[in-house]
């Protein structure tokens, strides 16, 4: 073969680079698309702090927001506003907003909780976690 | 290179490769008459390949049910990397395929390729064509957006004007009086397996049939 393509001036080999850079451009251009594609799904603002405008919040009014792979509960008690993780600490369900009796209950093995998160009733040991969080230009901001 | 040519020559000892490849791509012998227009119906083929490529990509991420359907299509165009790429080569390609589709009949009907032998080739030909447009109408329902549950209100309307047994091929495509999950998870088992499983057997039914009878030598 490396005769002919020196008796044909190398055009053959030419056109054979020329093909096969073609063919790989080819092949290039759908392989990113689908690798990329393969690979995790982007969560858009997962790496920025979570910010809640302190006038979106109402007394007697739970606000669940997912933060960081998990639930968290933002709303305002009589003592002021409160961030908690909605994960109760017993098995780790998310704990539900009973606005007629303000109140969070776990679904899975009835546990209550405060608004503040202390323990009602239920088998847990410990108070629903509170995030810590500031305030700032009217917003709450959680780290 | 070397090494490649080893695995090559491995598996062309065994299974004769060479002669394979040399009869049907590489030395084939096509009429020289033939255009580019001959080509129609093989980038039918292709289109639908990368239909069935990019629909098993989306299917990763799609879920049938009216309330999460147009949220996992938003989440695949604005959070999956590429997946706007993906999304929208599936939607456009649709359109092609179906372009491509009446390009190779109409070339078929202009030449007269359908007549004897080739009669049957005509017949499966309309049948694909029947599920290309089957396909791109179930399709369209998929993504629960405004423009899909009209498309589908209305073109399940369409049958209702046959006589007597009308509407109860309506209610039977919609899976009931109107639109609703029931007729997503119809639609989708349709858009997935069933008429992609049909098109494909009768895909081979049709390229056996050329075969069989040769491409047709315009004159």
């Amino acid at each position: 073969m490396s005769d002919e393509s020196a008796k044909h001036g190398g055009r053959r080999t030419f056109c054979k680079l020329c093909i096969g850079g073609l063919a790989a451009a080819s092949a290039g251009m759908v392989a990113y698309p689908v690798a990329s594609f393969l690979g995790r799904p982007i969560r858009v603002g997962s790496n920025k702090p979570l910010e809640i405008p302190l006038d979106a919040l109402a007394e007697g009014q739970a606000q669940y927001v997912e933060f960081r792979g998990a639930q968290m509960i933002v709303l305002a008690t009589h003592e002021g506003p409160r961030v908690l993780s909605a994960s109760c600490p017993h098995l780790g369900c998310n704990v539900q907003w009973d606005a007629a009796d303000a109140v969070f209950r776990c679904p899975c093995h009835g546990a209550v909780f405060t608004q503040t998160g202390q323990i009602i009733s239920g088998p847990v040991s410990a108070p629903l976690k509170a995030i810590p969080f500031e305030i700032k230009d009217g917003k709450i901001v959680v780290t | 290179m070397r090494l490649l040519q080893t695995i090559y020559d491995w598996f062309d000892q065994r299974y004769e490769i060479t002669p394979l490849l040399e009869e049907n791509v590489t030395k084939k012998k096509v009429p020289r008459t033939l255009g580019w227009a001959a080509c129609f119906g093989g980038l039918s083929l292709l289109v639908f390949l990368v239909q069935v490529f990019t629909g098993m990509l989306l299917l990763m991420y799609y879920k049938p049910d009216p309330a999460e359907a147009w949220d996992a299509v938003t989440f695949i165009k604005s959070n999956v990397p590429m997946g706007w790429l993906v999304q929208r080569i599936h939607a456009v390609g649709a359109n092609l395929m179906i372009a491509l589709v009446f390009m190779h009949m109409a070339r078929i009907a202009y030449y007269k390729i359908y007549r004897s032998p080739r009669e049957l080739h005509w017949v499966s030909g309309v049948l694909l064509l029947m599920i290309t447009l089957g396909l791109a109408f179930t399709g369209y329902l998929l993504p629960w957006t405004q423009l899909s549950y009209w498309g589908a209100k209305v073109g399940t309307e369409i049958p209702s004007a046959v006589p007597v047994i009308g509407e109860e091929i309506e209610r039977w495509i919609r899976r009931g009086e109107s639109i609703s999950g029931e007729t997503l998870g119809f639609f989708f088992a349709m858009h997935i397996w069933i008429l992609p499983g049909t098109i494909s057997a009768l895909m081979g039914a049709h390229f056996l049939m050329i075969r069989r009878t040769g491409i047709s030598r315009p004159l």
